[in-house]
């Protein structure tokens, strides 16, 4: 005993209507698989740490209470710095205003 | 690109060009992906009419490079690195281990048997 196609179509039509999905019985591409998809973006842009607190933002914190906090980090660095302009090692000064022409240079 | 790059960066793990790069890339693909999907939508889209879809084919494929999803890089929070980065810890193999070993990372231990 076989069933009609239409009687099928029917009962398809009400399914789809009870579960209020969409009646597409030849399968025709509608694009609704891109709108179903979730945004990824936000999982993604948030895959790096943020900055919680600096060094400084901490020492700030302390500053009412009249505490003082050593970055240690920050020493170690200006002393290396400083280490290195006693032995004339330093970077060189910056440069103020535009650079003078090279006289060699033939036009 | 430059106009993707933020003026100033809040990210407080390690940088370099390179993650700094990737970190645009993710900036500008979470915003513009609303549009890309939108376009994706057109084109997958059989009852619109061809030239629609064709113009929204050329649209999606006139857009930046760095608003593809494709372009994002998984680099290691660590050290910047590429390569062997293990997803679960976001560090390289190498970074994951010495983490692991300095027990940095909770619930992780050496296995031995």
């Amino acid at each position: 005993m076989s069933v009609p196609r239409a009687r099928l179509l029917d009962l398809l039509k009400a399914r789809c209507e009870l579960f209020s999905t969409t009646f597409n019985p030849e399968g025709i591409r509608t694009g609704n698989k891109i709108m179903r998809q979730r945004l990824k973006g936000p999982a993604l842009a948030s895959y790096y740490p943020r900055k919680l607190m600096t060094f400084r933002d901490f020492q700030k914190e302390f500053e009412p209470l009249g505490l003082e906090i050593d970055n240690e980090d920050e020493i170690d660095r200006l002393d290396h710095i400083s280490e290195l302009k006693a032995r004339g090692k330093g970077a060189p000064k910056k440069k103020k205003g535009p650079p003078a022409p090279d006289p060699r240079r033939r036009k | 690109m430059s106009m993707f790059r933020a003026k100033k960066f809040d990210l407080g793990c390690f940088t370099n060009v390179r993650t700094l790069r990737d970190h645009s890339k993710r900036k500008a693909f979470e915003a513009a992906e609303p549009e890309r999907q939108a376009l994706r939508y057109i084109i997958r889209n059989t009852t619109l009419p061809a030239r629609t879809r064709a113009m929204a084919q050329l649209q999606l494929a006139q857009m930046h490079c760095y608003t593809r999803p494709t372009q994002i890089r998984n680099r290691c929070i660590l050290g910047g690195k590429s390569r062997g980065v293990l997803r679960d810890f976001k560090m390289t193999r190498y970074m994951f281990r010495l983490n692991a070993l300095a027990g940095n990372l909770p619930g992780v231990k050496k296995a031995s048997w």
